[in-house]
């Protein structure tokens, strides 16, 4: 091999490293470290070189996962070195391996402050490019005014960088924009201006125009002019993203720029410039205005039928995903528009390329109504259902109840579509697909039993989760698990739940398919073959089948698949409802029972006994939930069965009413889940007040006296006279509708002449409700002796009327919400659906609920993502120049400041120095791992360094230093 | 701004890692192992966008319909012969001209190493940093014309000349390997 390497002795080691790598295969891991103890050695000599050769070949690995932060100090000695080759491997060590926390970077302010002043452009690039990488508020401010020197630089590659470097000290220290931005503008606006440095310039203004449009719009006319003037197309993109921020704040631009936008657009080659000018005039809302411009609405027409040719015409992928892309903009606001470009978008959605699909569903899902929605889903569950999917399933996803089934799968067999679906791909679709149903409370659904029937079939085609677990072993983080398939699964069929609970109409179909999944005969047809996935769906399935038992088709045979032994592993979460089901199926198996056949007894009875086995099963569960669930029902169906075998004819009583009326009562609504903080606390709930003061000592008293009047009725007392003082839990749908004037709390204080009167009413109404305790004799009065104390230290005037109570109106909103149920007429609905909405009061303001949430953890920074910059200090920086006292004073801080952190620069160093000693004498540094030796295959490295390349190596160094 | 620059080869092996955000040496691997495994999924006739991989989708969930936003979400890549180069940056970058810019990249390497192949940007990593550090300066881009680019490296390395790993570039790089992409700029 004839070989010309760069003639430096550090190369020609990284090379032996490289070759060494590539002859270990296998062991490399051992190799890697053999290299990095030898590293650790080398780094250490005064050989600046052999130093620099090190680093190089600690960077090297740093890539490969290895970590160098340990070396940070000799890092430091790299950059520092004379010749300008060393100088620039300790530079790009210092950008892959530094971070703001670095301690040595107290010391390294001198030296980047010595190179951003050094008379050789390469020399003065590296502090000017590393910078960004590793910038600390303290760091900036103390380079910040060799840097600002630079913006004034002969050589524009100095001007260029130096603008960008600035922007990102400004990041950490927005201070230095204040000081800058001045110069910036300059450079800006200067026609002279090397156009690389008015491009950087508008990149910089680009990255900071979002934050603080209004600090940018008196530059508009200067923006306007490079966009027309410069026929330089990145520029050009660049300016037009900066206008798209400007225009929603000044319309009058809008006007301006409509001519050259679509002049652009009208006659540029470039697709990258014509995509952003669609973007731009999409983003900048110049489509939105009122003032129906007629030229608008031909830039709308315009930009869409581009974007179609988009689609359409290019065979280019990446175009057809940038076009969707800016459709999925536009969707929000103009959705007629796109939905003319329905066509195209719908053949997307069976596009090879995944990115594309998942576009396209997005963008399906943005735009169907109620009359594409089926049309679109059908397409979407049969795409799953033919894709071969990722492991060789058997085809049991056939849904046995659609006829046409078999035939439809030949004439889809494009090649499009046999593609093997990545798993993650097909949750997306699941998820997009109850997004698009469930949309605004279900008001595009037209025909509640055809979706009843696509919640079936999506259970079958849960993907398998193979590939999750792959994710997870790698990835043991919690918070990726919430989006694997089980959760999908478990969204499936709380759909199953909500359609049963708010559609009253399709209840029965509803509660029917909930069987048909509890099933355990259908388990193998209905769920995907060979895992558990489905088990997310069987836990809100099961309460349907408990809740509504009286639609069931067979209770006694989804009783028996409830209490199947196999369920006894189900998660807790999904047993706890499984265990209230069963009850409720029980007591529905034991009416139908009472008319049936003469042999029901021993049926029954036989039941009971497998019930009972199943619950003792779980009796002893490591759930704490799903063990008092079970011990609960586990006694009360002992004490049925007992009585089912002592009993005579009819069905014991225990059976035949008691249990049953633990389940009958009010039918359960859809609550919403921001309802119950809604309520309003009254006034005069006292909860951190006692009392009264002494009562120990009064309860003292009268405990002792109790005891020795021994009242046998003292426990029946407590439990049964009415307790007056105690907040009486009124249902909410008997409150009477107030008539007297509201307070603006919505509390009600009724005169006392109608207290008695309401009283009474009480006692009439509550009589024979199970749930509450009927008073044993009314005009007894008799009370225990706690009760005579509150009574008496409160005063008489406490009763339950008086405490306020809310009206919650639940009845009325139930009945019907306005606008929720799908109103408009349409020629083929087979059936008009009342779908009841989330019960609530007051206004609706989850989403400002959210909003709260959302800036509370955005402003302390917890869902911050990886790779982030934080350009928020940026938004309470002002440009205007009109604080110059305020600068003066921050630089008279500045000084101060610069003083401490010189001390603290002294202090580290000296900790530092002491630490470098330490490791010098004992030889192992942080790590531990290094043994101190290998000296030899070093040597060798060097001798053979040595042996390919002597003249060269002169050559390169004698040329390094001038650079 | 462009959040960070990777480069790898078909068999997921860095070839340059280039993070504009500071990130700790292990979520760098994770992150470099699943956008490999992304673009490993991918054939060749697909787009040249990713979707974001589980480590940055938790962040940028919807900011990327509500207007720019300091968090990455796009992620483009192109592959030329053995190597993928990626660029993962935020919103204001616009994506066809990160394909262009991926293009310059590519096109500025291969004058500096005549005929460029893998080996090449193995054995001179260090060049190859510097291209990118003539280009791109802390995430924003300084220069896309490649002929300043060559000549500031040029520039840092003074009279080294033309340097060459491997005499038979059997990989070469291919330019403009994918259709359509000459008419952007």
């Amino acid at each position: 091999m004839s070989v010309q390497f760069l003639p430096n002795l550090f190369e020609k080691s990284l090379y032996d490293l490289i070759k060494g790598l590539r002859t270990h295969k296998g062991g490399e891991d051992e190799f890697i470290q053999a290299c990095l103890r030898e590293c650790k050695v080398e780094i250490k000599t005064q050989d600046m070189d052999k130093k620099a050769t090190a680093l190089l070949k600690l960077i090297y690995l740093e890539m490969f996962g290895y970590d160098m932060s340990w070396a940070s100090f000799h890092v430091l000695e790299v950059m520092s070195s004379a010749k300008y080759l060393p100088k620039r491997v300790g530079y790009l060590g210092a950008v892959q391996s530094f971070r703001p926390d670095t301690e040595v970077l107290m010391l390294a302010t001198n030296l980047l402050k010595k190179d951003i002043a050094s008379a050789s452009i390469p020399n003065m690039s590296l502090p000017l490019i590393t910078l960004p990488h590793f910038s600390t508020p303290s760091l900036a401010m103390s380079v910040l005014s060799d840097i600002l020197s630079r913006l004034s630089h002969s050589n524009p590659v100095v001007r260029k960088k130096t603008i960008v470097c600035l922007y990102r000290l400004a990041l950490v220290y927005p201070e230095a924009l204040k000081l800058g931005w001045p110069k910036i503008k300059d450079r800006l606006m200067d026609d002279e201006e090397d156009s690389s440095v008015t491009s950087a310039a508008i990149n910089v203004v680009c990255e900071l125009g979002w934050r603080r449009p209004h600090d940018f719009l008196p530059l508009a006319p200067r923006f306007f002019e490079l966009l027309v003037d410069s026929g330089n197309n990145w520029m050009a993109i660049k300016i037009i993203k900066l206008f798209a921020t400007l225009t929603p704040l000044e319309p009058r631009l809008t006007r301006k720029l409509l001519r050259p936008l679509t002049n652009i657009i009208q006659t540029t080659s470039a697709m990258s410039l014509l995509y952003e000018c669609i973007n731009g005039i999409i983003q900048g809302g110049i489509l939105d205005g009122e003032d129906g411009l007629q030229e608008r609405d031909e830039v709308a027409s315009l930009c869409v039928g581009k974007l179609r040719g988009m689609i359409v015409m290019d065979a280019d992928p990446n175009l057809k995903y940038v076009a969707l892309l800016a459709l999925n903009r536009i969707v929000t606001t103009h959705p007629e528009l796109v939905a003319m470009q329905q066509d195209v978008i719908m053949d997307c959605l069976d596009d090879a390329d995944i990115s594309i699909r998942l576009q396209a569903l997005d963008l399906a899902a943005g735009m169907v109504a109620s009359d594409t929605l089926q049309s679109v889903v059908n397409r979407l569950v049969d795409q799953l259902r033919l894709a071969p999917s990722s492991t060789s399933r058997p085809s049991s996803s056939h849904n046995p109840e659609d006829p046409d089934d078999d035939k439809r799968i030949p004439d889809q067999g494009s090649p499009a579509i046999s593609a093997v679906l990545p798993s993650d791909y097909r949750i997306g679709v699941l998820h997009r697909v109850l997004d698009m149903c469930s949309h605004n409370n279900y008001s595009e659904i037209v025909d509640f039993e055809w979706y009843v029937g696509i919640l079936v079939q999506l259970v079958g085609l849960l993907p398998p989760s193979e590939s999750e677990d792959h994710w997870m072993q790698s990835h043991p983080d919690p918070e990726a698990t919430t989006h694997s398939g089980t959760d999908v699964a478990f969204r499936i069929g709380s759909e199953i739940r909500n359609l049963a609970v708010r559609v009253r109409g399709v209840r029965l179909e509803t509660t029917r398919a909930a069987e048909s999944l509890i099933l355990i005969d259908n388990r193998s047809t209905l769920f995907p073959a060979g895992s558990n996935l489905g088990d997310g769906v069987l836990g809100p399935v099961a309460w349907v089948v408990g809740e509504f038992a009286d639609y069931l088709s067979s209770p006694s045979r989804c009783l028996q698949s409830l209490i199947d032994m196999s369920h006894v592993t189900l998660p807790a979460r999904t047993l706890s409802l499984f265990l209230q089901a069963i009850p409720k199926v029980l007591v529905q198996v034991s009416r139908d029972g009472q008319q049936g056949a003469p042999s029901w007894r021993s049926e029954i009875s036989l039941l009971l006994a497998r019930v009972v086995e199943f619950l003792d099963a779980l009796a002893a569960h490591p759930d704490l939930d799903v063990q008092e669930r079970a011990i609960e029902f586990l006694e009360i169906l002992r004490l049925a069965a007992e009585a089912m075998q002592s009993g005579g004819e009819d069905m014991p009583f225990l059976l035949a009413s008691v249990i049953p009326s633990l389940f009958t009562g009010l039918e359960l609504n859809p609550v919403a889940s921001t309802a119950q903080k809604k309520v309003v606390l009254p006034d005069s709930l006292r909860l951190d007040e006692a009392f009264n003061d002494n009562l120990p000592t009064l309860l003292h008293d009268r405990d002792n006296k109790s005891l020795e009047s021994s009242d046998p009725h003292i426990l029946q007392d407590f439990y049964y006279v009415p307790d007056r003082t105690l907040l009486s839990h009124k249902p909410s749908h008997d409150v009477t509708p107030v008539d007297a004037p509201l307070n603006p709390s919505y509390q009600n204080f009724p005169d006392v002449g109608d207290v008695e009167r309401r009283r009474v009413e009480r006692r009439e109404r509550f009589r024979d409700d199970p749930f509450y305790i009927a008073p044993s004799d009314a005009s007894s009065g008799g009370s225990t002796p706690f009760h005579e104390i509150l009574n008496t230290s409160n005063g008489d005037g406490l009763d339950i009327d008086s405490i306020p109570i809310v009206d919650l109106k639940l009845g009325d909103e139930a009945s019907g919400p306005p606008g929720q149920a799908p109103r408009r007429d349409r020629r083929s609905r087979p059936r008009k659906m009342e779908v009841a909405g989330d019960e609530t009061f007051g206004a609706e303001e989850s989403s400002g609920g959210d909003a709260t949430f959302g800036t509370a953890g955005r402003s302390t920074g917890q869902n911050r993502s990886l790779l982030q910059v934080d350009s928020s200090g940026l938004g309470q920086l002002s440009f205007t120049g009109n604080d110059r006292a305020q600068s003066q004073l921050s630089a008279d801080e500045g000084e101060t400041e610069m003083i401490k952190a010189m001390q603290r620069v002294e202090e580290v160093r000296l900790r530092m120095q002491r630490a470098s000693e330490r490791i010098e004498l004992d030889g192992t540094p942080a790590e531990g791992t290094l043994v101190k030796k290998k000296k030899k295959k070093k040597k060798d490295g060097a001798e053979s360094a040595g042996k390919s390349g002597p003249k060269k190596k002169k050559k390169g160094s004698a040329t390094s230093p001038t650079g | 701004m462009i959040n960070a620059v990777l480069v790898f080869n078909n068999t997921g092996q860095p070839r340059l890692t280039k993070f504009y955000t500071q990130l700790d040496t292990q979520t760098q691997q994770s992150l470099i192992a699943q956008i490999y495994r992304l673009v490993a999924q991918r054939p060749a006739s697909a787009c040249n966008f990713l979707p974001l991989p589980p480590l940055l989708s938790r962040g940028a969930s919807s900011s990327a319909a509500h207007g720019p936003s300091d968090a990455p979400t796009q992620i483009t890549y192109r592959t030329y012969a053995t190597l993928s180069f990626i660029m993962i940056s935020t919103s204001t970058e616009s994506p066809l001209a990160l394909i262009d810019l991926i293009q310059v990249f590519v096109e500025a390497l291969d004058r500096m190493f005549e005929n460029v192949c893998e080996l090449d940007l193995i054995f001179g990593y260090e060049t190859m940093h510097a291209v990118l550090g003539e280009m791109i300066v802390g995430g924003v881009v300084v220069e896309t014309n490649i002929e300043k680019i060559v000549a500031g490296v040029r520039s840092q390395e003074g009279s080294l000349g033309k340097r060459k790993a491997v005499q038979a570039a059997s990989t070469s790089l291919g330019r403009g390997a994918l259709p359509g992409l000459g008419g952007w700029r």
